[in-house]
């Protein structure tokens, strides 16, 4: 199997699930509970939680543990709102779901909200930006990475704008497709959100950062869990879980991130030998180091995607070709991609367990199959 | 006083039946047991109505619904069942009218006795007397009327006298598995499962056979299509699907024969390799979700076309409807939801432009002698997987 879809979700490490594991079974104790194991879980609980921070050069009350990026990120944005009680909202408009519909929902319901343009590589319209900044913007939802181009945002350059634009108002950034592939750094804005299982821990756990001195609104009402901003019983096989995984990229990121680079930067090389073949969003040596999109030209993406799938190697499309539903693909409409170009979109997303072989070996079976596919068009 | 809750069953077309008339309603039985099959229950046929016995009251419902996905039954009713005496039939129906003129100001009625049992004292239109007149004495808001009423209330005397105040209308149609078994093109759109539902519903069992694209389609569509099968066994019992992969076909149609028959000359192998199930399936006939007129392939000439490429019958069910018909049948048995799941697919690539409406035989057979499709047809049938659903 070569497997390039990483940003669809990680294959979860031996240490992850075994750490995940150990929580669910010997140390299964509620972190709320008061006799001694159930303390010591707690303890470790805490003792992941200072190591997430420290990664992020944080405070370690300034991390919620949540069960993931999208509740991350609708917690981000209700959770500042509903502080303000209201104000405008920015949104970039190539946001993952999780942001982009939350903004829309708001919208429909009267909110006034900016989506902000992106250039044709794919990272904010900043000249756009700044003139839709004003004194009475509550928030501003920019992702770190895009998570179908890998474009990239500068969030201190956006960071500095806001404050001196908008300076009320409150910078939420998706870090989901970031974090642990941009080496770590205290995050350039209030709040980030983080999603475990796009680094190689389990499923159904994440974090939100969110700055001292942010005016929040906590998301679940309960047993006043996550410093009552998000209650419920402690996940401590996820947290724990998230956190062997995390302490691999503690110990190897630099590695990991040039061993992601260099992969990309090979299957890109041999892609661009593909006739027809170009790629959307950044440059491969700009832009995040493990998402590459590409369109060859006169395929469909969905028919390129299921013939690589017989050779057990798998990608996911950027366009959803459908005969009953023409979905377009926001991202790269976005960026003036269209018609075929955004028909024949593939992505691929690597990981720091991919090797150049299966990037070499990846960029044959392409070869084969564009060629063969491009037999069959429409006459 | 006994009082058992009981589902009085009554059969459609099956009273039409002479000498062979068990045999429908052996195999009209069978189609309930096994739709009740997770409850325990008797299932008694008695001088053309069937009973079931032994139901919870709380499974009652839940009984009627499967009931209702029964072919070969016209109706069901939920009876109450007294002993033979009639101090006991009278305050066992004035209870059940009291609970039902609860919510009512006023109602109409009328008594439908039936006696099987002639050794009971009274007579069918005494019964319906008797009963009448204890009624309007006893609540003020009923009155009478033959006609029309608001309900009526069935009273049949055979070993037992069963009473029921309702009727809920069924499928109708003859029991599965009394008409030999069909072929069904199942494609994953809206129209292929009702035809499907069409001939279970006249007592067909249905084999189906389903081609897929790889790549073309992805293992979704696949689910799809299963999932759309399992929803039709709910009527017609377990069901044979056949899953064909059909690329090969396809691009050999597109490369060796002109563009604008691609689509009749891909329907014909598609009959040729479902003609090849029916034979090794012991099915006589196949069935497609065609109506006439609704594309390219389906004008007159292109059902012609398609049909000269098999010896065999091909029914379709569907040829007279609209499309919002076909629809509201779909909607009705359940699978309109799962066909408009927008899975994938991009066979859109081997669809002509300008497709041929009114196709001729002679070139569509001279077409096909471009490639060896007999050759590819038997390929693609041993390269198929096999699923028993429902």
């Amino acid at each position: 199997m070569i497997y390039l879809d990483n940003s669809a979700t990680t294959c979860t490490l031996d240490e992850a699930a075994d750490t995940a594991k150990l929580y669910m079974c010997a140390r299964f104790f509620n972190t709320s509970s008061a006799y001694q194991p159930a303390v010591e879980a707690d303890r470790d609980v805490q003792a992941a939680r200072a190591r997430l921070a420290e990664c992020l050069q944080a405070d370690k009350d300034e991390i919620i543990y949540t069960s993931g990026g999208t509740e991350s990120n609708n917690m981000a944005v209700y959770g500042v709102l509903n502080a303000r009680r209201g104000g405008r909202l920015v949104a970039g408009i190539t946001e993952h779901p999780s942001v982009y519909e939350v903004a829309n929902s708001l919208r429909q319901k009267g909110a006034e909200v900016d989506f902000v343009p992106v250039t044709d590589s794919g990272s904010v319209d900043m000249a756009y930006l700044e003139s839709v900044l004003k004194n009475d913007t509550a928030l501003v939802s920019l992702m770190h990475i895009n998570n179908e181009t890998g474009a990239v945002n500068d969030l201190g350059a956006i960071y500095k704008l806001i404050k001196s634009r908008a300076p009320r108002a409150v910078f939420h950034a998706d870090g989901v497709q970031a974090f642990c592939k941009m080496p770590f750094k205290n995050p350039e804005c209030d709040l980030y959100s983080i999603s475990g299982h796009k680094f190689h821990g389990p499923k159904g756990i994440g974090a939100l950062y969110i700055r001292k001195g942010t005016r929040f609104t906590g998301s679940l009402a309960g047993g006043g869990q996550e410093r009552n901003l998000r209650s419920g019983t402690t996940n401590t096989p996820g947290i724990m879980g998230m956190d062997a995984a995390l302490s691999f990229y503690r110990d190897y990121q630099q590695d990991a991130i040039a061993k992601m680079r260099a992969c990309k930067l090979r299957l890109a090389k041999n892609l661009m030998e593909v006739d027809e073949a170009v790629i959307n969003g950044p440059m491969p040596d700009e832009g995040a180091p493990h998402i590459l999109n590409v369109s060859f030209m006169g395929v469909k993406g969905e028919v390129l995607l299921h013939a690589l799938e017989e050779f057990k190697i798998y990608v996911s499309t950027g366009s959803a070709c459908s005969a009953h539903k023409k979905g377009k693909n926001r991202v790269l409409e976005s960026m003036g991609i269209k018609g075929p170009r955004q028909e024949g979109a593939i992505r691929f997303s690597l990981c720091p367990f991919n090797t150049l072989a299966e990037m070499d070996e990846t960029a044959l079976v392409i070869k084969e199959q564009v060629k063969y596919l491009r037999k069959f068009k429409r006459r | 006083m006994l009082m058992e809750d009981v589902l009085l069953i009554r059969y459609s077309e099956i009273h039409l039946k002479g000498l062979n008339r068990p045999f429908f309603e052996r195999k009209l039985i069978e189609g309930i047991k096994r739709a009740l099959n997770n409850h325990k229950v008797y299932v008694i046929r008695e001088q053309g109505r069937i009973y079931v016995k032994g139901l919870r009251q709380c499974e009652t419902d839940e009984a009627i619904d499967k009931l209702k996905r029964v072919f070969g039954i016209h109706s069901v009713s939920r009876a109450k069942v007294f002993k033979k005496d009639w101090d006991t039939i009278c305050a066992g129906v004035t209870g059940m009218v009291e609970r039902l003129l609860n919510e009512r100001d006023c109602a109409t009625f009328k008594v439908a006795a039936r006696r099987s049992d002639k050794q009971f004292p009274l007579n069918s239109d005494q019964i319906n007397r008797k009963l009448g007149e204890l009624l309007l004495s006893r609540f003020s808001k009923l009155k009478v009327d033959v006609h029309d009423p608001d309900f009526i209330i069935g009273v049949e005397v055979r070993d037992e006298v069963y009473v029921y105040t309702g009727e809920t209308g069924c499928s109708g149609g003859m029991p599965t598995g009394t008409a030999g078994r069909v072929v069904l093109l199942i494609s994953g759109g809206i129209d292929s499962p009702a035809a499907g539902f069409m001939l279970a519903k006249r007592g067909a069992e249905l084999s189906a056979v389903h081609f897929y694209s790889f790549p073309y389609t992805s293992e979704r569509a696949k689910d799809k299509v299963i999932e759309l099968t399992r929803l039709l066994s709910l009527y017609a019992g377990t069901i044979k699907l056949h899953l064909v992969p059909f690329t090969e076909i396809q691009t050999a149609v597109y490369e060796k024969c002109p563009s604008k028959e691609t689509t009749v000359l891909m329907r014909r192998q598609m009959m040729k390799i479902a003609e090849m199930i029916a034979h090794e399936d012991g099915a006589k006939a196949l069935v497609t979700g065609e109506s006439l007129g609704q594309v390219a392939s389906q004008t007159l000439e292109s059902l012609a076309a398609t049909d000269d490429a098999v010896k065999i019958p091909v029914f379709r069910p569907l040829i007279g409807f609209d499309k919002d018909d076909i629809m509201d049948l779909a909607r009705k048995i359940g699978t309109y939801e799962t066909s408009i799941l927008p899975y994938e697919d991009c066979c859109t690539v081997f669809v002509p432009r300008h497709p041929v409406t009114r196709p001729s035989v002679d070139s569509v057979r001279a077409s096909e002698s471009a490639a060896d499709f007999e050759d590819l047809n038997v390929h693609a049938l041993a390269e198929r997987e096999i699923l028993n659903i429902g």
